[in-house]
């Protein structure tokens, strides 16, 4: 068994602008927050060791810009991902409503094998603020539709609920790596390869 | 008859097709109407055929269909190869081996189709007098590769090197490959003289294009046929070069040209008040621009000045204006900005409610100025006013251009500009001047980006081959590590006084266009010991970028961006690729003539008479690349 072997797990944070991707990030790492981040530019991460059922596990969490355009070159950050953390803000409905492009944008860009069984996490965030928009239960009915993703009400700011939802998101990262060492296509191309083989002898068999 | 075993595939059949030009033998079926088919023989060496018989043929038609089909193809293909194959018994029957067909061309409306042997001639022309030809066509481009000629939208030309498996097996990796963003004739021949000319930076810039793959899986990708036609052509061309080439000059080809030294550029003293002034005129026009902008590059703009002088970089102002036409323009443009931000100020709340694009650009401006410098005195501080005036500048500039809107990134270029302004409509104008600049880098499709990125790639693998394989082999070829300097031009890299003397620097677009992307590459090269001997990969090439932030010397990076501009232009191998991005004039037309010489088709395809060589060439290589 390969239990002892140091583990990486790589974590990508999507999210509209300003739900507090680069702000839980930060919180969870550095244990800090500001209302004077930036918003993000291309991408970075932070990588932080944890204790998850007594494994040492390193996590990197990968924060990516929110504006819907710069999602197009997002691929070459979501690959090999092993949990997908979608964050919404509790007072901007508009935030909740595109959770499923997020969600659907990174199955397609990401392609993992088992895309039904890919651990997401919902984070509903700023719940310290007022006007609260979103209710829990409808944030936890659309996770139920999504094959049960785990929920956490979080606050970046009041550091609420973010060491016990990155726990969480380490747990579901790591249980899905051991289950599946592969999750992703290991050899894409040779399959691709079977693909172009049968269409060329079905379509393209011509004036030979 | 054994040919009566033959097995016939009827393929396309159409009535009503009148005949109204054919050979000689068929002169008596000249504007009859009749049956138009495609028809394949299996068991035979010539496969396909296009077949015509006359629609009046109702006595024993059992026997004519019959023996119709059953005629044996072999013998008149090489007899007639290249033209029609004549029967005396049947010469009603016309038939055309599908292999004798070089092109058609459709007229009147897909009403008239005519057959070409490719030597000039036509083999037949047919009028579809019910309905079209179009169902025709399809099934022709179906069986056969076509491509649409460049002469002439109405012609299809055939291409007919189907049958070498080897050259199916290149076709598909280069396919594969997808070297050919848009896949067309120039590039090809582009990639082909390079492989010959600078075979090193060429594999280079073709591997790069490989991370497309890596990245997405590949996809099967169908080649264009004129591609893989020139591809096909030019691959033949280059062996006969071979075969004829001397040891000497197989060395060529391992030999890395070398670039001169590295030469040191120290930065000058910025341009001052008293120069400023000593350069305009009594009546205020600035008479030597090019002089203003060669202090600039060389020194930037002393503080003291700096605001007036952005406003000409940024064609707020104009050089040649004289005081009074000046008033006249700010005057203008003080109206216009106010009446533009009076649109969005007066919007009420209904129209907001059912402007879903302007609610969601103001939502997002909302939170970027919230975000932007707020470390900066200026912005510092809740409800700081300053705010409000960043806020009003980027509303009123999603309504000036309402195609780009508000996108990230924008708000820190404004930042600056406003801090030095410290008015709104003078920061307004500022702001759209720099836009115009790199409005590109906002795209919808993220293209002026991704295109930046790829000359990036080039740059660096023309300048550090061996850096650029490095960054290959380390799934970093795509350059994604720079996205954020070439998003907001080094804003969030530098202090605000520095991200200032960059811009000014850039702006005076000296020594040449797309100097940013040398500024890229003179950072990456004093990063690139760090990257390499780490054995550094995608990840962390851009943790380390993205942790230079902060630590940049600017002067430095300016200067040594310099020296290997000069670098550069004195390589004796300069490509015409490098030429294009920065904005040299190309090397003639060496690819284009060569290509007319090694094949005549393709050149009469790819040029025509009124093409403008210069610029054909540079939307060649800026195809390619």
């Amino acid at each position: 068994m390969a239990t002892r072997k140091k583990v990486l797990l790589k974590v990508i944070i999507l999210g509209d602008s300003g739900v507090g991707k680069t702000s839980l990030m930060n919180q969870y790492v550095n244990k800090k927050f500001s209302n004077q981040y930036k918003a993000t530019i291309g991408a970075d991460f932070l990588t932080k060791e944890v204790i998850v059922d007594d494994r040492i596990v390193t996590l990197q969490i990968w924060d990516t810009a929110g504006q819907e355009r710069f999602q197009s070159l997002g691929v070459a950050f979501y690959r090999g991902a092993d949990c997908c953390v979608l964050v919404f803000d509790v007072t901007a409905p508009n935030t909740f409503k595109s959770l499923d492009s997020w969600r659907d944008e990174f199955l397609i860009q990401a392609s993992p094998r088992e895309p039904a069984d890919f651990p997401f996490v919902l984070l509903g965030n700023k719940v310290d603020l007022e006007p609260r928009a979103i209710s829990t239960k409808r944030a936890q009915q659309w996770c139920q539709s999504k094959n049960n993703i785990p929920y956490f009400e979080t606050s970046a700011k009041e550091a609420l609920n973010v060491e016990q939802a990155f726990q969480s998101i380490a747990r579901n990262a790591l249980t899905q790596q051991s289950q599946s060492v592969d999750l992703y296509n290991e050899f894409p191309d040779q399959i691709k390869l079977t693909n172009t083989t049968n269409r060329n002898s079905n379509g393209d068999s011509c004036a030979c | 008859m054994e040919d009566n075993h033959e097995e016939v595939l009827e393929i396309f059949c159409q009535d009503g097709v009148q005949i109204l030009t054919a050979p000689a033998a068929y002169i008596s079926q000249l504007n009859n109407v009749g049956t138009l088919m495609i028809v394949e023989y299996p068991n035979s060496n010539v496969t396909r055929c296009i077949e015509w018989k006359p629609i009046d043929l109702t006595i024993d038609s059992d026997v004519q269909d019959q023996e119709w089909t059953v005629v044996s193809t072999v013998r008149r293909r090489r007899t007639y190869s290249g033209s029609l194959p004549v029967d005396a018994n049947r010469s009603k029957h016309l038939k055309i081996n599908m292999s004798d067909i070089k092109s058609f061309r459709v007229a009147r409306k897909n009403q008239k189709l005519t057959f070409r042997d490719g030597k000039g001639d036509d083999l037949c022309t047919f009028v579809f007098q019910h309905g079209s030809c179009e169902g025709l066509v399809a099934v022709l481009k179906g069986i056969l590769k076509t491509f649409v000629s460049r002469r002439d939208k109405h012609v299809y030309c055939i291409l007919d090197d189907e049958r070498n498996p080897e050259r199916q097996q290149l076709d598909k990796s280069f396919a594969e490959l997808n070297l050919f963003q848009e896949q067309s004739s120039p590039y090809v021949w582009k990639l082909v003289k390079n492989f010959q000319n600078r075979p090193y930076e060429t594999t280079m810039e073709a591997f790069s294009k490989i991370t497309d793959i890596v990245y997405r899986g590949a996809e099967h990708r169908l080649m264009d046929p004129e591609v893989h036609n020139i591809l096909h052509r030019s691959l033949e061309a280059i062996e006969n070069n071979t075969t004829t080439h001397s040891h000497e000059e197989y060395e060529v080809i391992a030999h890395v040209p070398k670039l001169p030294a590295l030469k040191e550029y120290p930065r000058g003293r910025p341009l001052s008040l008293e120069q400023w002034k000593a350069l305009q005129d009594s009546e205020g026009q600035v008479e030597d621009v090019d002089a203003v902008k060669l202090v600039i590059f060389r020194g930037g703009i002393a503080s003291n000045v700096r605001k007036e002088v952005w406003k000409y970089l940024l064609d707020y102002h104009r050089w040649k204006y004289t005081h009074s036409e000046q008033a006249n323009l700010i005057k203008q443009r003080n109206e216009e900005y106010f009446i533009m931000k009076l649109q969005w100020r007066s919007m009420t709340k209904i129209q907001e409610d059912n402007f879903t694009d302007y609610r969601e650009r103001k939502s997002l401006i909302e939170k970027d100025v919230n975000r932007t410098d707020r470390t900066l005195d200026y912005f510092a501080g809740d409800n700081n006013p300053n705010l409000q005036v960043l806020y009003d500048i980027l509303m009123t500039y999603a309504m000036y251009n309402f195609d780009l809107g508000y996108v990230q990134g924008m708000s820190d270029l404004l930042s600056p500009i406003l801090y030095l302004m410290n008015n709104e409509v003078e920061a307004f104008w500022c702001f759209v001047g720099f836009m115009n600049k790199v409005s590109s880098n906002f795209d919808m499709d993220q293209a002026g980006m991704k295109e930046q990125l790829q000359h990036l790639n080039t740059l660096t693998a023309f300048y550090d081959p061996e850096f650029a394989n490095y960054l290959y082999k380390h799934d970093s070829a795509n350059m994604f590590f720079c996205f954020r300097w070439l998003l907001v031009w080094f804003k969030r890299e530098l202090s605000q006084q520095d991200a200032m003397r960059l811009w000014e620097v850039l702006w005076t677009d000296l020594p040449c266009q797309n100097f940013h992307l040398l500024i890229c590459v003179a950072i990456l090269d004093t990063e690139k010991h760090i990257l390499m001997e780490n054995n550094y990969g995608f990840t962390e090439i851009l943790k380390h970028i993205n942790d230079l932030s902060g630590n940049i010397d600017v002067s430095a990076v300016i200067g040594k961006a310099e020296g290997m501009y000069n670098q550069i232009v004195d390589a004796e191998h300069l490509t015409d690729a490098v030429r294009i991005i920065i904005g040299l004039p190309i090397l003639g037309n060496a690819s284009v003539i060569d290509s007319k010489e090694a094949s005549p088709d393709i050149s009469d395809l790819t040029l025509n008479g009124d093409t403008d060589e210069v610029s054909y060439e540079n939307a060649l290589t800026n195809s390619f690349l």
